[in-house]
């Protein structure tokens, strides 16, 4: 039996005529997966789009092999917290949670105590008795997480989790991602900020202008562009020579003098070829300090993809 | 899930909703719609009690002493048989009269003295008045009349309560619903909640029914009891004692079935029609032509129903124009439990309906 995904198949949605997400084909694997893009790449769409809050005008999606429009059985193993930053002013931080519970069917007394366990992994429970509407952005963020939470779903979708959350919470929020993925859960986060992401994720999902530009982990998506050339940063002591050596003797496609740093930015398509020729210079006396990847990270590979970068 | 799991959770949804709707900012308005009827018959009985205690404090003559007092009485005769009278104001004024003479019309004037003596019996008010001491006009005024004020109460809920105040108030409490929690971008909570979209609806009926009955059922009947009110006397606990209770509880069942009936197609438009207003004017049309209607179209408006549930019809004024009194003619009464079926039956075909357009409803803020 294969493992338990999410699965997105030409998946379109349109609104009007504006563009939403656009044939993507998805499977998404249990882990900490981070959906990256920038405003109106198509991220809360393909969230909403998971949790039935709109339907695909074209393909099929499955959520551990249950349909979005089934949200009786969908939404009793997926927590989803929204980008929408309206919760229900009627209510305190405990209130909400209970009464989201309750419609679970669970007593008042379970509910109650499992939204006492929510707010406690996210660090709510002082700020739990009074209303919503008293709330800052931030807690308002943490009790929309708790409520997402608080029934132990096996898939959990959160739309940009970390804006708004103070240093402090902001870690131990993604300490608390990376425990729930380490279950075994489903964690998909979105988020603009791509260093946010980067370090944290198992997975990520680029997505630019309503369509998935690349998909796996960070390494994987980079070799998935192998069109685009590797960046490296070269330190040295004499960064002039080494790049006419290295237009001489290596297959680069492009070398950038860093004035400020005293290094080259050099552009590859053949990172073998290029490894095998940087180390038969310094063999041969080039003086090379350093050479780090410059572009393995989500932010290089994203400017990559959407042509801000090489 | 079972059929009792689902009930269950339209009752919790229903039970979280009722606070809000009974609470939202957005719907203040409907409860001065429901209780305007009720605050103007309590103004109406403070007057009237507050007259009758002045009236007594100034003095009661018998009605047996004033009954007999005819114009041509003089100011005595009527003063030795009802003693001095509580109210007693006299002047002069000048009389015009007209006469003809030689094919011409001639006006005279002459000044008389005017009187005018006020008796009162407990009940009524005897107004004489006299000219140069003869008494040439008199009248007798009731200060309550029972028929009259029940009268004027099935008029104002046939009029005001069925055909406005229940209509727009149903209008505003169902709009509200969805489109409201769509406006406040609150409306994924419920629609992530691990609930049928079709429980939901049923959940948010409940709780919009449960809130516009007690407000209009509640205002109807506090209209009742402020119409009833200086009533109390013999008059008013034989009322109670007979017929009053089952004719307050057909009046607070007709506002109930209206509250379902116009909250179902307002819950129904609101969710398939972008901008409700449209419909909502064209329904108060259909619902105001009924009286125009063939007999079978007729059982497709709300009102047909209602009308057979009051226990008298609305009183149509008989110098009213023929084109408002066929527009306003209660239609062949039903019996009143068919009535009753005939708005749960409505209701349940329009929410039917209704459960379509929730099922295809999505979430999109930006453009709501």
């Amino acid at each position: 039996m294969s493992a338990p995904e999410i699965v997105f198949e030409n998946v379109s949605k349109f609104y009007g005529d504006v563009l939403g997400v656009n044939r993507v084909y998805l499977r998404i694997p249990p882990g900490l997966t981070s959906i990256v893009g920038p405003n109106g790449a198509g991220k809360s769409t393909l969230m909403n789009l998971m949790c039935g809050l709109i339907s695909p005008d074209r393909g099929e999606i499955r959520v551990l092999g249950i349909p979005p429009r089934d949200p009786e059985r969908l939404m009793r193993i997926t927590g989803y917290a929204t980008q929408f930053d309206a919760a229900p002013r009627w209510a305190t931080g405990f209130d909400f949670v209970v009464s989201s519970l309750l419609l679970f069917g669970y007593s008042a007394t379970l509910a109650e105590r499992l939204a006492w366990a929510a707010l406690e992994r996210v660090g709510m429970t002082e700020a739990a008795h009074r209303k919503v509407s008293a709330y800052s952005k931030g807690m308002r963020q943490r009790v929309r997480l708790a409520q997402a939470i608080a029934h132990d779903p096996q898939v959990l979708v959160l739309d940009e989790p970390l804006n708004g959350l103070d240093p402090v919470v902001r870690a131990e929020t993604i300490a608390l991602f990376r425990q729930l993925a380490a279950e075994g859960r489903h964690v998909i986060v979105s988020s603009h900020v791509l260093h946010e992401v980067d370090s944290i994720s198992d997975r990520v999902v680029l997505l630019a202008n309503g369509s998935v530009i690349a998909e796996g982990d960070i390494r994987g998506v980079r070799e998935e562009i192998r069109e685009h050339p590797s960046q490296y940063l070269v330190r040295c002591a004499d960064p002039p020579r080494l790049a006419a050596l290295l237009f001489e003797r290596a297959p680069v496609a492009e070398v950038r003098m860093v004035e400020e740093d005293g290094a080259l930015l050099v552009l590859t398509r053949d990172r073998r070829a290029f490894s095998r020729a940087l180390t038969a210079l310094a063999a041969g006396g080039v003086d090379i300090e350093s050479v780090v990847p410059a572009d393995e990270n989500v932010n290089a590979v994203y400017e990559y993809l959407i042509g801000g970068g090489a | 899930m079972t059929a009792r799991f689902r009930l269950r959770q339209a009752w919790i949804i229903a039970r979280l909703e009722l606070a809000r709707v009974f609470l939202s900012r957005r719907g203040l308005w409907v409860y001065g719609l429901a209780l305007l009827p009720a605050a103007l018959f309590l103004i109406h009985g403070a007057d009237v009690r507050y007259r009758l205690a002045q009236y007594r404090r100034a003095g009661v003559a018998p009605a047996a002493v004033l009954e007999p007092v005819h114009a041509g009485m003089t100011e005595e005769q009527v003063v030795q048989a009802a003693g001095k009278a509580p109210e007693d104001r006299q002047w002069r004024r000048r009389k015009w009269t007209e006469r003809e003479e030689g094919g011409k019309r001639i006006s005279e004037s002459k000044e008389v003295r005017a009187r005018r003596m006020v008796y009162f019996d407990g009940q009524r008010r005897f107004i004489f008045y006299f000219e140069d001491g003869v008494l040439r006009d008199l009248h007798r005024v009731q200060l309550m009349n029972f028929q009259e004020d029940r009268e004027v109460f099935a008029a104002l809920f046939g009029y005001y309560y069925l055909r406005l105040a229940i209509f727009f108030g149903c209008l505003g409490i169902f709009l509200n619903l969805f489109r409201g929690e769509m406006m406040d971008k609150t409306l994924h909570f419920w629609l992530l909640a691990p609930v049928r979209r079709d429980v939901l609806l049923a959940g948010k009926f409940l709780a919009g029914w449960a809130a516009a009955t007690a407000i209009f059922s509640g205002g109807a009947l506090a209209a009742f009891a402020a119409m009833l009110w200086p009533h109390m006397g013999a008059e008013g606990q034989a009322y109670w004692q007979g017929p009053g209770p089952m004719h307050a509880f057909r009046y607070a069942l007709a506002a109930a079935a209206g509250c379902a009936g116009y909250g179902s197609l307002f819950l129904a438009a609101s969710l398939w029609i972008r901008n409700p207003v449209v419909p909502a004017a064209v329904l108060l049309l259909w619902e105001a032509a009924r009286g125009f209607l063939p007999a079978l179209l007729q059982k497709l408006t709300v009102l047909y129903y209602l009308e057979s549930l009051c226990p008298a019809p609305a009183p149509l004024d008989p110098e009213m124009p023929a084109l408002l009194r066929l527009l306003l003619a209660p239609a062949a009464p039903l019996d009143p439990w068919l009535a009753v079926a005939g708005v749960a039956v409505f209701s349940a075909l329009v929410l039917r309906a209704a459960a379509a357009g929730v099922r295809r409803l999505e979430i999109n803020y930006s453009t709501d």
